[in-house]
C-alpha cells in the first residue's frame, strides 16, 4: 500500500532566499510523525505547502500513490489534509461552536443555520474529548473568555471537525501543561487507532520519543534523515540536526569579562510569556539568550526594558534594586534595547539622523524641548564608531540602508553610555557585512566593560559571541551552557530538552 | 461585576433598549400626544431614513470596515430616481422605473466601496470618504439644482395606510425581516469572523473579499432603501439629501453596541440605536432646549457609548 502522503524533492524560494531546496517525507496510513528541525531548516514551509497555504517551485507531492497540485488551503482541505495552526486561527468574538465550525456550518431549509444541530454537533465533539477538553468551557461561550490552553484545544476541535485523513500539528503541545500533553497524545492515539495520520511538530524531544512512530530531520531547506523512532535515539537525533560541521566556532574573547561584582542581578521574572526567569549578568560578559524562536526570549529582553513589564520579579543593578515599568524608566537605570525590528520598534521614520540618533540621550538625561546641538559632537563620535555610512547628520533616517540604519540605532544608545545593552534579535535582515561590522563592535564593547544581553534566532551568532548561552524553553531557562559545552550540539539538545 | 459585564457585553442592545425607552418615557411626559397613532407615524417618519441607513453601515462595520459614503449615496440614488422617474413620463411604471432604477445605484455604489476596500485593499475610512466626494458629484451632475417633484403616485403611496397599518411602518418590518434573514444566515458568522480576527478568517479559507464586498452591497442596497423612503417624504429631488446620515448612521451603530473595530454586534441593535437617537431630538425640541443642543447631546452620547463598549471590553 503507498504511503497517504509522499513527499520528495519539494524546493521553495522566496525572492533571493530558498527556504526550502529539497524537502522529503513519507507518512503511511495511522502514523504519527514527528518533524524535527532547528530554526529556518524549512519544516515550516514543507508543511505549509503540504497544507496548500504556499505553492511549491518544484518537486512531488503524493496522496496514496497518486499525483496532486495542493495548490490553495481549500484543495488540501478537500483533500483531507487540515493544519493546525501555531497562531491561533480563531475568531475570538465568536463561540466556540461557531468557530469550530466556521466556514463549515450545517445549514437546514433555506440556508438558515442549524442552531441546534450545531450546538448538537459540538456537544459531541466535545463529549469524545471530553477527557482533553474538560469541563472548562459549553459550546455557547464566547472564546474570548477562553484561557490559552483552552483556546489550543478548541484550534484542535476546529481541525478534527473537518474529519482530516492527515492532520498537521504545528507546535500544537506548545501552550499545554504536561497533564494536557497527556490527554492530547491520547487523541493522537485515538486518532491512529482510526486510521489518521499525523505529522507532529514540537520542540520538546520526550514529548517525540513518546508519540512518534517515525522521525524525519530537516537542516538547511533539506531532509537529511528519517528514522523510526524504536531504532534511535535522542543522541542521534540530534547529530543529525545538527550536521558534522561547525560544532564550536566560538571566537574567543580579547578581553574575559570580569568576575567582579555582578551589573545586572534579575530573580524570579516571570511575566505572561516568561516564567521564574533569574540571571546574572557581570560588567564586560556577553550573556546569551538561546533557544527555538519565540521561547521568551524577546519577552525577557522586554521585560527587561520596560515594554512587557513583569508581574513578579526583583532586579538588582549595581546592587540597588530597581524598578522599570515603562521604557523610559529602564533608558534611566542605563539599560539600552536594540531590536532587529528597525522598522516597527526603533526608527523615528521621516525624521533626520540627528534625532534618530538623539532620542534616547534625550530621555536619559532628561533633556527636554530643545534639540541639544552641543551633542552633536558625541552623536558623530558615536556614528563613527560603527564605521555608519551617511551623507549627514540632517539626512532622513530612510536614506540609509538597513544595516547602517541598524547602527544608528545602535549609535543612539552607545550616545547614552549605557552600561547594559539588550539586542533583540538584532541582525534580523541585515547583510553578512554588516553583521561582522556587528558583531565586532559588540565585542569591542563588552571588552570595554559594558554588559550585553543578547538574543539571535541564529544558534551560529550566539556560539561565536557569547560567554554564556541561557537555553530557553516555553519561557524558562531550561539549561545554562558554558565553557566547554558551548557548541551546537549542546544548545540543539538544549533547546529540544524538557523544562527542568 | 464581571459576570454582569460579560453578560453585557454580548448583549450591549439591551442597554440600548432600556436608554430607549427612558427616553420614549420621558418624550411621552413631555408631549402627551406621543402615543396616538398619528404621532407614532410622523415620528417614525423621521426617523426611518437612520434606521435604514445604520442597519446597512451595521453589516459594513461588522465586517471591520466602515462606509462614510452612505449619505452622498442617498443623495444620488434620489437624483437618479426622481431623473428616470420623470424621463418615463411618470405613472406607475415610470414610478417603479425610477425605485428600480435607484437600488441598482445604491448596490452598484456598495459595490464599487467594496471592490476598492477588498478587492484593491484601500483603506476603508479613506476610501469610502473620497467615493463619498465622487458619489455627491456625481448626483450634482444629474440634478444641479434640488427641485424636480416626483409623481403624486409615489408620495401618496408611501403615505397611505394599506391593511390599516402606515406604508413607513412596512417598510420597517420589511427591513427587519431582511436583517432576520441575513442574522439567521452562515454570512452573518463569515463577516463577524473578518471584521473580529481578519488572519483566522483567512486561515479558515473564508473568501474575505467576497463577504466584505457583500457587507457594502447591503449598505449601499439599504442606503437606497433610506432614499427611496426619503424621497417619499420630501417628494422631489435633492443633490444635497443625506448629508447628515453617514455619521448619524455610524452613531447610531455605536449606540447599538456594535464594536467599530468589527467583529460583533447586531443591526437589531442599530435599529434600536438608530431610534435612540432620533428620541433624543425628539426630548430636546419638546423641552424647549434650542436645536443647537441636539447634535452636541447626540455627540456626547456617542462618545458614552463608545467609551462604555471599551470598558466593557477591558473588563473581560
Amino acid at each position: 500500500m503507498p504511503p497517504v502522503l509522499e513527499a520528495t524533492g519539494i524546493a521553495k524560494h522566496f525572492g533571493a532566499v530558498v527556504a526550502l531546496s529539497n524537502g522529503s517525507l513519507s507518512v503511511g496510513k495511522g502514523e504519527v510523525h514527528a518533524l524535527l528541525g532547528a530554526n529556518g531548516s524549512g519544516k515550516s514551509t514543507l508543511c505549509k505547502i503540504i497544507a496548500g497555504t504556499v505553492a511549491r517551485d518544484t518537486g512531488s507531492l503524493r496522496l496514496d500513490g497518486s499525483e496532486v497540485s495542493l495548490r490553495t488551503p481549500r484543495e488540501a482541505e478537500a483533500r483531507g489534509i487540515a493544519l493546525f495552526y501555531q497562531e491561533l486561527s480563531l475568531v475570538p468574538q465568536l463561540s466556540v461552536a461557531d468557530n469550530i465550525f466556521l466556514g463549515h456550518e450545517r445549514t437546514g431549509a433555506g440556508g438558515f443555520l442549524d442552531a441546534r444541530q450545531l450546538r448538537a454537533d459540538t456537544d459531541r465533539l466535545i463529549a469524545r474529548f471530553a477527557s482533553v477538553a474538560g469541563t472548562g468551557f459549553t459550546a455557547d461561550a464566547p472564546v474570548s473568555g477562553l484561557a490559552p490552553d483552552q483556546r489550543q484545544i478548541v484550534e484542535i476541535l476546529k481541525v478534527l471537525a473537518r474529519k482530516p485523513r492527515l492532520i498537521i500539528f504545528d507546535e500544537a503541545t506548545a501552550a499545554l501543561d504536561r497533564r494536557q500533553v497527556e490527554l492530547f497524545f491520547a487523541i493522537l492515539r485515538e486518532l491512529k487507532a482510526e486510521g489518521v495520520s499525523t505529522i507532529f511538530i514540537s520542540h520538546r524531544m520526550d514529548e517525540i520519543f513518546e508519540i512518534a512512530d517515525r522521525i524525519t530531520v530537516m537542516r538547511n531547506g533539506a531532509t537529511v534523515a528519517s528514522f523510526a523512532s524504536s531504532e534511535t535515539d535522542r543522541d542521534a537525533v540530534v547529530r543529525s540536526m545538527v550536521g558534522d560541521v561547525g560544532i564550536r566556532d566560538r571566537v574567543e574573547r580579547a578581553v574575559p569579562p570580569s568576575s567582579g561584582a555582578p551589573r545586572l542581578k534579575l530573580k524570579g521574572a516571570s511575566s505572561r510569556r516568561v516564567r521564574d526567569v533569574s540571571l546574572t549578568l557581570r560588567p564586560g560578559e556577553i550573556l546569551g539568550l538561546g533557544g527555538l524562536q519565540g521561547q521568551g526570549q524577546s519577552a525577557l529582553l522586554q521585560g527587561l526594558f520596560g515594554a512587557l513589564p513583569f508581574a513578579s520579579g526583583t532586579l538588582e543593578i549595581d546592587g540597588r534594586p530597581v524598578s522599570i515599568r515603562k521604557p523610559a524608566d529602564a533608558v534611566r537605570t542605563g539599560l539600552a534595547y536594540v531590536s532587529g525590528d528597525r522598522g516597527r520598534d526603533a526608527a523615528l521614520h521621516g525624521r533626520s539622523i540627528f534625532e534618530n540618533i538623539g532620542s534616547a540621550t534625550m530621555v536619559r538625561e532628561k533633556l527636554a524641548l530643545v534639540w541639544p546641538r552641543h551633542l552633536r559632537p558625541r552623536f558623530e563620535a558615536a556614528a563613527a564608531a560603527l564605521n555608519t555610512k551617511y551623507a549627514g547628520m540632517e539626512a532622513p533616517i530612510g536614506s540609509l540602508s538597513g544595516g547602517n540604519q541598524q547602527k544608528i540605532f545602535i549609535a543612539r544608545w552607545l550616545a547614552t553610555d549605557a552600561p547594559v545593552l539588550l539586542l533583540d534579535d538584532p541582525t534580523k535582515g541585515i547583510d553578512l557585512a554588516a553583521k561582522a561590522d556587528f558583531f565586532a563592535l559588540v565585542r569591542n564593547l563588552a571588552d570595554k566593560g559594558t554588559s550585553i544581553i543578547f538574543y539571535a534566532s541564529e544558534d551560529a551568532e550566539l556560539l561565536s559571541l557569547c560567554d554564556r548561552i541561557l537555553v530557553f524553553n516555553s519561557g524558562a531557562v531550561s539549561a545554562e551552557l558554558a565553557g566547554a559545552s558551548l557548541d551546537s550540539f549542546h544548545l540543539t539538545n538544549a533547546a529540544y530538552g524538557e523544562v527542568a | 461585576m464581571s459576570a454582569v459585564a460579560g453578560f453585557l457585553r454580548s448583549r450591549l442592545w439591551l442597554v440600548t433598549l432600556s436608554a430607549l425607552m427612558a427616553l420614549f418615557v420621558v418624550n411621552w411626559i413631555l408631549q402627551p400626544n406621543l402615543v396616538t397613532p398619528n404621532v407614532l407615524k410622523s415620528n417614525l417618519s423621521v426617523f426611518l431614513p437612520v434606521i435604514l441607513v445604520a442597519i446597512g453601515q451595521t453589516y459594513v462595520v461588522l465586517g471591520g470596515d466602515i462606509d462614510l459614503s452612505v449619505g452622498s449615496i442617498v443623495a444620488l440614488v434620489n437624483v437618479v430616481t426622481v431623473s428616470v422617474i420623470a424621463a418615463l413620463g411618470g405613472g406607475a411604471g415610470g414610478v417603479l422605473g425610477g425605485i428600480a432604477a435607484g437600488l441598482v445605484v445604491g448596490i452598484a455604489c456598495g459595490l464599487l466601496n467594496g471592490a476598492l476596500v477588498a478587492l484593491l485593499r484601500f483603506q476603508a475610512i479613506v476610501t469610502t470618504f473620497a467615493t463619498g466626494i465622487i458619489f455627491g458629484g456625481l448626483a450634482l451632475m444629474v440634478l444641479p439644482t434640488a427641485g424636480l417633484p416626483v409623481p403624486a403616485e409615489y408620495w401618496r403611496t408611501y403615505g397611505s395606510s394599506p391593511l390599516g397599518l402606515p406604508v413607513v411602518l412596512w417598510v420597517l418590518i420589511a427591513a427587519l425581516v431582511i436583517v432576520a434573514v441575513i442574522a439567521g444566515r452562515p454570512f452573518i458568522k463569515h463577516l463577524a469572523a473578518a471584521g473580529g480576527q481578519r488572519a483566522a478568517a483567512f486561515q479558515t479559507g473564508l473568501k474575505l473579499a467576497q463577504i466584505r464586498i457583500l457587507a457594502y452591497a447591503l449598505c449601499g442596497l439599504f442606503a437606497a432603501f433610506a432614499s427611496l423612503c426619503l424621497t417619499g417624504e420630501t417628494a422631489s429631488g435633492d443633490p444635497l439629501m443625506g448629508r447628515t446620515l453617514a455619521l448619524a448612521s455610524i452613531s447610531a451603530v455605536v449606540l447599538g453596541g456594535t464594536a467599530l473595530a468589527g467583529g460583533s454586534g447586531s443591526a437589531f441593535g442599530s435599529v434600536l440605536g438608530a431610534l435612540v437617537l432620533g428620541m433624543i431630538g425628539n426630548v430636546i425640541f419638546f423641552a424647549g432646549l434650542p436645536f443647537d443642543y441636539q447634535t452636541l447631546i447626540q455627540g456626547l452620547i456617542t462618545l458614552l457609548a463608545l467609551a462604555g463598549g471599551v470598558l466593557v471590553a477591558r473588563r473581560n
